[in-house]
């Protein structure tokens, strides 16, 4: 394996992972916080990746310039997250909290089932591609690898950021403290008057729309088509399962493991590209069954 | 001059058959210290879950302050006032003393804004003062799970203090801590009550403590509301010393 090869995998992982991350820390905050795996988090990076591409279109065909993409990024996670995300909590899950598990999957699932269907019935089943931010921060040269700075640099910064300012929120904020009380022991939360309902609802949201952020950030670099969130789900929760379920760091370790396998397949052994990221985390799973930094005893957050 | 804080009307409440609430009628006086004494399972805990809110009578009504507070969830009852601390502490055990009464601030104070450090909240100093005045300030960066059994008590009122109640309802608040040190729990606690203006009812088993420390005691059995009155005139009656103490002793 030359130079030039190993950069093109290190970077094809990196961009990837952090995609993936921003993608499973969601999901590992619903499931930290909730208990609730959700299913559905993949169509919400769908909505995500398709309403940023088509608000990019429009503000494109408008005159606006290419750089307005990455408020719309931003705009879209926020819409991901309170017009779908929101509804969701409050209409379905509030209602299956107490209830079995297989129970909760099957409605997450079936919410899944739903905005897939939607997502045909606004967007059809062409692809879009809209690469727009991608294109306008240009392209990098390291090592004599040309990369895009978005995929090399802008993406892993973002999902550090979110590594850090996510860390952040639940360690120091009001906000991310009482989360944290709510998750620990909502009976207690409850009686010193903190609205638990409120405290999900908003759990719910923040996660959803990172879900949303994930899919409105790998818009630019795939096309967007039927079954992208399909994929998305599966793989997140390989990063999530392989961290330990509710672990954050852990999720954003495992997305770098997990990216890097599957990119390093793709220029070794292509045929594997697929299977690697399952691979890893079988083989994670049969050693530590509660994954890489999860404890045996279902620790939260 | 005496004036009403609570009043149970005629509860009512079974489960499984088993009544737990029969015909139960209790005023509260604000300011009085009163204590719940009966044998286990006369439905002591009940009726403080009933004044709560966490558990809804099938007949009857609380008022609080002359508001109907029965139909109201127990996260809307804490806010008029009505705080519980109970037998086995409700910590946030993964974080500090501190963190806990902070938290309990916040959500007292209904965020203000919720992005702020917890840690720098205005109430801060607040929450150090009622850490000091259950004698715990020595603890406050400590986590829950590193504390002692009594000092997770006193945390635990202070966290219940901090919701500024006007009413504080303690299920055997020296329960699991050790008979040498539950003279000088209560006496912090009756101290830090009578600081903070705060009327409470507490569950005891042991009369020591109530004839000490209650100015009027309430006694239970089979779900009902035996009598009521003076620690002196209830637990020298004949019946209470015969049903009540002598199981205690």
């Amino acid at each position: 394996m030359n130079l030039t090869i190993f950069l093109l995998a290190l970077f094809d992982g990196i961009a990837y992972a952090a995609l993936v991350f921003s993608v499973a820390v969601g999901l590992t905050l619903i499931f930290g916080v909730m208990r609730i795996l959700n299913v559905a988090h993949g169509s919400l990076y769908a909505v995500g990746a398709y309403l940023t591409a088509t608000l990019t279109g429009y503000a494109l065909a408008l005159g606006f310039a290419p750089l307005l993409a990455f408020p719309l990024m931003i705009a879209s996670a926020v819409l991901v997250g309170v017009l779908v995300g929101g509804p969701i909590e409050w209409l379905l899950l509030r209602r299956i909290y107490n209830k079995p598990e297989v129970l909760q999957l099957l409605v997450t699932f079936a919410v899944f089932m739903i905005l897939e269907d939607v997502q045909r019935l606004v967007w059809g089943t062409q692809p879009y591609f809209q690469a727009a931010a991608l294109q306008a921060l240009g392209m990098v040269r390291v090592f004599g690898v040309n990369y895009t700075v978005y995929q090399l640099i802008l993406l892993p910064l973002l999902a550090l950021t979110l590594l850090v300012g996510l860390r952040f929120f639940l360690r120091h904020t009001i906000l991310g403290k009482l989360i944290l009380a709510t998750t620990e022991d909502r009976e207690a939360a409850q009686s010193i008057g903190i609205n638990a309902d409120k405290v999900f609802l908003v759990t719910f949201i923040v996660g959803a729309a990172l879900a949303g952020l994930g899919g409105a950030l790998a818009s630019p670099t795939t096309s967007i088509l039927p079954g992208m969130g399909a994929d998305m789900i599966v793989l997140s929760f390989a990063v999530v399962a392989t961290a330990g379920l509710g672990q954050i760091e852990g999720a954003a370790f495992t997305a770098l493991l997990i990216g890097l396998g599957r990119s390093f397949a793709v220029y070794v052994w292509p045929e594997t590209a697929v299977l690697v990221p399952y691979l890893i985390m079988l083989i994670v799973l049969l050693v530590r069954p509660e994954g890489l930094f999860g404890s045996p005893t279902a620790r939260k957050i | 001059m005496s004036e009403i804080l609570l009043e149970a009307r005629n509860l009512q409440i079974s489960f499984g058959g088993v009544v737990a609430a029969d015909d139960v009628s209790l005023a509260i006086e604000r300011g009085k210290n009163l204590a719940i004494i009966g044998p286990n399972g006369a439905g002591k805990t009940t009726f403080l879950n009933i004044c709560t809110g966490w558990i809804k009578p099938t007949r009857g009504r609380v008022y609080f302050e002359g508001q109907d507070v029965t139909p109201l969830p127990p996260r809307r009852i804490v806010r008029l006032g009505v705080a519980r601390a109970f037998q086995i502490p409700q910590l946030f055990t993964e974080h500090t003393a501190l963190e806990n009464l902070l938290i309990s601030a916040a959500a007292r104070e209904q965020l203000g804004n919720p992005l702020q450090d917890l840690h720098r909240i205005r109430e801060r100093a607040e929450m150090l003062h009622l850490l000091d005045m259950v004698g715990c300030a020595d603890v406050a960066d400590r986590l829950v799970v590193e504390l002692s059994e009594g000092q997770r008590k006193l945390v635990d009122i202070a966290v219940a203090l901090a919701l500024r109640p006007k009413l504080l309802l303690m299920d055997e608040p020296t329960s699991g801590v050790a008979s040498s040190e539950k003279f000088k729990v209560m006496e912090i606690l009756v101290k830090a009550l009578a600081e903070a203006k705060v009327t409470s009812v507490f569950v005891e088993h042991d009369m020591g403590i109530v004839s000490r420390y209650a100015d009027e005691v309430a006694v239970w059995a089979a779900g009902r509301l035996q009598m009521q009155g003076s620690p002196e005139e209830i637990l020298r009656h004949p019946d209470v010393i015969r049903d009540v103490i002598g199981e205690a002793v």
